[in-house]
């Protein structure tokens, strides 16, 4: 693997009065896997929203293949190859299924990114997402809407996937079957940067983790290495660890 | 037989009211934006048309061969110059922008123009009618219904199956879901006026046809096309279409009644449409 | 005015008036007072001027409160001046009241008329609200002009008012000039500062979470609503007093809510200060270049424009960033001291 294809330096990032990261340093290489893990509220999505141009950031924060990208609107990001799986999923309501992943398939035909994926190759992935093609999104099961969530991310064609809390709210059995597809897009050489509360499985998906603990870093190693007890220290805090 | 008269007359009004509506419905459910100079801008589109009309001698139809592009550009410009600086959560600025823009262009027309009333000579057409069953039915008027549904029909056709339709709905359902898949919500929304106000030139031809057009006009215009928006429910085309044959009957049943209760019979269905379903006729609850 | 919570731990003072405050209040009941005396020491017609001008600044205060506070648009609130107005005739003319009394009687029309006005229109949008205020103008304007008692299109004229002195008809004016302001800046001022104002601006600041600490959102719409329907009609009874005649276009003019609005939004919305300003700059422009006529709208119309895109905070707003001197303080300033006796 060579250099990153992202990288933050220092990303500070706030909503009004209220500063939520205090100075982040991540990477991330082509390829790669990493797993942002931390308790509720110590930044996780607000560290996607910052990369992605959701909020604003200074220039030289956020780097992409030696570039200084941040504050870069959102839709641009996305022409660069950066896409999202946002928190909640943010389906597009009254629109089907298939509408719903056509926007993005316009828009990458639009933006004139190519890459592997596609409407078959979805279906091959979801195979339900074919059976529901005609379905208005609302009325989807949560797993069924996170599918089409990651599969409108996926034919954006990205090269820098994010994911924030997929498996959030689902049945066990659900989101075994949605992080199955994990491997299939790390194969197109498409690095994944996960969110995740659940430790165990951000260990398991990731090549990497950060540990994020109000708005700062507090452990970042390879997750085979990292130990639990590192773990629960980083994500409580010291002092609280010893409470 | 006075009544049914009354009501294909009313019928045919709603196709001009349609025309109106359908770019306010559009920028509504896009934006959640009311444009105040919407009917400003029918009026000013109109006079640019007389004018070109009687300096260079052009036909209705020439004339809206050169105003749906110039209307285009115009809500483009518009978008562009002062609603993408507006637009958002808050109502306020973008009604305050829009209201200042229409008292200016009142004031703006009123100077290059006069208060004077005029219309666009039609060639004849204006005048034409056809006879059956008794009740005179005019040609133009029936034009007019004829390119509202062409014009509604293509709208809802353009939302539902274009690229840019898909865009547009994206970016109204939620924008920036919409821009994490690589749509510009400011372009689609300035593509989205660019196309109110598009319709408005067809509007602008016709309106100066089939009556008179004065600098003050345009209030009128505007509460006429929110009426039928909201009568027919919000976000639909449709709705808009027929929230406008609604008003337009109402118009002419309560004009037969009064002259005086013409104007005031289609308040009272709106007033009425608002107390017993704020939704509107086609609206979901 | 400063209000002292004795408290165990260190002495915590709510301050809630301040110096430049201070000194506008006195301002304040000296011009209410000038008001009131303009007879010994005015003529007529800088009576009928100023008596404008008050008409100006109260028909404003009302449209900021609304907009500017309870987050109602309204391009329609002329539908409460003309309806008071005709009220006001009404009473007087066709049924001999005196005319004084009538004008307070009628206040009551409005009060009422807003109630199932609010009850219908509150069902829209933000943005359609304003629209739908409009309607309602509309509708009364359309009314009045085919109400055969009211003398449909031709209107009315306060011929009673002929009973009455010169000199007591300008005394008359004056006290009512005075007690509208006193009414619409005074009342809005007090009600401000009372609980309601601390909900009102917690309400214009984030609906969501003022409802979430228990304020009555919809219930503070609604009153603050009626209230400037009372507002607003109290200024048409005045104003169409001193005209003696009143007709529908002219009583629902949509010209009251044009000028609300630049008044408003140029002097800077939610403050008092930015109505007294707004109107100052507007009565001066109409004096001067009033002749202009459309031209002159032409520029009162971009000027809107232009603060809606660059200054949302108007006039006001540019000032109070630079000087914290405001002159109708609303805010509370907690002052801890930490020595205890």
């Amino acid at each position: 693997m060579s250099g990153p294809i992202l990288s933050t330096h220092g990303l500070i990032a706030r909503y009004g009065d209220f500063q939520a990261l205090y100075g982040i340093d991540f990477e991330i290489a082509a390829g790669e896997a990493v797993a942002l893990i931390g308790a509720n509220g110590a930044g996780k999505s607000t560290f996607l929203r910052a990369v992605m141009g959701l909020l604003p950031v200074a220039p030289d924060m956020v780097r992409m293949e030696g570039s200084n990208i941040g504050g870069t609107a959102t839709d641009r990001m996305v022409q660069m190859g950066v896409a999202i799986v946002p928190e909640g999923r943010r389906l597009f309501a009254g629109m089907s299924v298939e509408d719903n992943l056509r926007v993005a398939i316009d828009q990458a035909e639009r933006l004139g990114r190519k890459g592997g994926w596609s409407l078959p190759r979805l279906h091959d992935l979801f195979p339900i997402l074919k059976e529901k093609a005609r379905t208005p999104v609302q009325s989807l099961s949560g797993g069924q809407q996170q599918m089409v969530s990651i599969g409108r991310a996926l034919l954006c064609q990205p090269r820098l996937l994010l994911c924030d809390e997929i498996s959030l709210g689902l049945a066990p059995k659900v989101i075994r079957e949605i992080y199955a597809a994990l491997p299939e897009v790390r194969a197109q050489g498409t690095s994944v940067i996960l969110v995740e509360q659940d430790v165990g499985l951000a260990k398991q998906a990731s090549d990497r983790l950060y540990c994020l603990l109000e708005g700062r870093v507090t452990l970042t190693g390879r997750s085979i290495e990292v130990t639990r007890d590192a773990i629960s220290q980083a994500y409580f805090g010291g002092s609280h660890a010893v409470v | 037989m006075q009544w049914f008269d009354a009501l294909v007359q009313g019928v045919l009004l709603g196709g001009m009211y349609a025309q109106y509506a359908l770019g306010m419905a559009l920028m509504f459910g896009v934006m959640k934006i009311v444009n105040v100079s919407h009917g400003d801008l029918v009026i000013l589109l109109s006079l640019v048309g007389i004018s070109l009309s009687s300096s260079f001698g052009l036909g209705p139809f020439t004339v809206m061969v050169a105003l749906v592009p110039l209307a285009l550009g115009l809500g483009w410009l518009l978008q562009k110059a002062i609603l993408n600086k507006v637009v958002g959560e808050d109502p306020l600025p973008s009604l305050i922008a829009t209201f200042g823009l229409s008292l200016a262009l009142q004031n703006l027309m009123l100077q290059i123009w006069s208060a004077n009333s005029r219309s666009l000579p039609g060639g004849g057409i204006e005048s034409k009618s056809i006879q059956i069953g008794g009740i005179y039915i005019g040609l133009l008027p029936v034009i007019v219904l004829v390119f509202a549904v062409a014009l509604t029909w293509g709208l809802d056709l353009m939302l539902k199956r274009s690229r840019f339709g898909r865009a547009l709905r994206a970016a109204a359902a939620d924008v920036e879901a919409a821009a994490m898949t690589g749509i510009n919500p400011r372009r689609v929304y300035a593509s989205a006026t660019a196309i109110a106000v598009g319709i408005l030139g067809f509007a602008a031809v016709f309106q100066s046809l089939r009556s008179t057009v004065a600098p003050a006009d345009g209030g009128a215009q505007l509460i006429y096309a929110f009426e039928a928006v909201i009568i027919g429910g919000m976000g639909s085309v449709w709705g808009a279409f027929i929230g406008s044959m609604v008003l337009g009957v109402t118009q002419a049943l309560g004009f037969r009644i009064d002259p005086g209760f013409g104007v005031l019979a289609g308040h009272l269905v709106f007033l009425l449409v608002l107390a017993t379903r704020p939704q509107g006729l086609f609206g979901k609850a | 005015m400063a209000l002292t919570a004795t408290l165990p731990g260190p002495r915590l003072t709510v301050q809630r008036q301040t110096r430049s405050g201070r000194i506008a209040l006195v301002l304040f009941v000296v011009a209410v007072i000038g008001l009131a005396a303009m007879p010994f020491w005015a003529k007529t017609g800088t009576i009928r001027m100023v008596l404008e001008l008050c008409c100006y600044i109260a028909v404003a205060q009302m449209w900021n409160m609304l907009a500017g506070y309870a987050g109602l648009v309204s391009v329609g609130q002329q539908a409460f001046m003309g309806a008071t107005g005709y009220a006001l005739f009404v009473l007087a003319q066709t049924f001999g009241i005196n005319p004084f009394i009538a004008i307070f009687l009628s206040l009551l029309v409005p009060a009422v008329l807003a109630v199932p006005c609010y009850l219908l229109l509150h069902r829209l949008d933000g943005p359609y609200f304003a629209i739908g205020t409009w309607v309602v103008a509309e509708v009364f304007r359309l009314v009045a002009s085919n109400m055969g008692w009211l003398n449909a299109g031709a209107g009315m004229s306060l011929s009673v008012m002929k009973e009455y002195s010169a000199f007591e008809r300008n005394l008359a004016m004056s006290l009512l000039c005075a007690l509208m302001i006193l009414v619409t800046i005074g009342g809005s001022y007090w009600f401000l500062r009372s609980r309601y104002g601390l909900a009102l601006i917690a309400m214009r600041d984030n609906p969501v979470a003022a409802a979430s600490q228990g304020v009555n959102v919809k219930r503070l719409r609604f009153m603050i609503y009626v209230a400037a329907a009372v507002g607003c009609g109290f200024v048409g009874a005045v104003y169409f007093m001193a005209q003696l005649r009143i007709n529908p276009p002219s009583a629902f003019d949509p010209m009251w809510s044009n000028l609300a609005i630049f008044i408003v939004m140029v002097g800077g919305i939610a403050s008092i200060e930015g109505v007294l300003i707004g109107t100052l700059i507007y009565f001066i422009a109409d004096r001067y270049f009033g002749e202009y006529g459309a031209s002159y709208f032409v520029v009162l119309g971009v000027m809107t424009v232009l603060v809606a895109l660059y200054a949302r905070g108007g006039i006001w707003g540019m000032v109070s960033k630079r000087w914290d001197a405001p002159w109708f303080p609303i805010r509370r300033h907690l002052i801890i001291t930490k020595d205890m006796p």
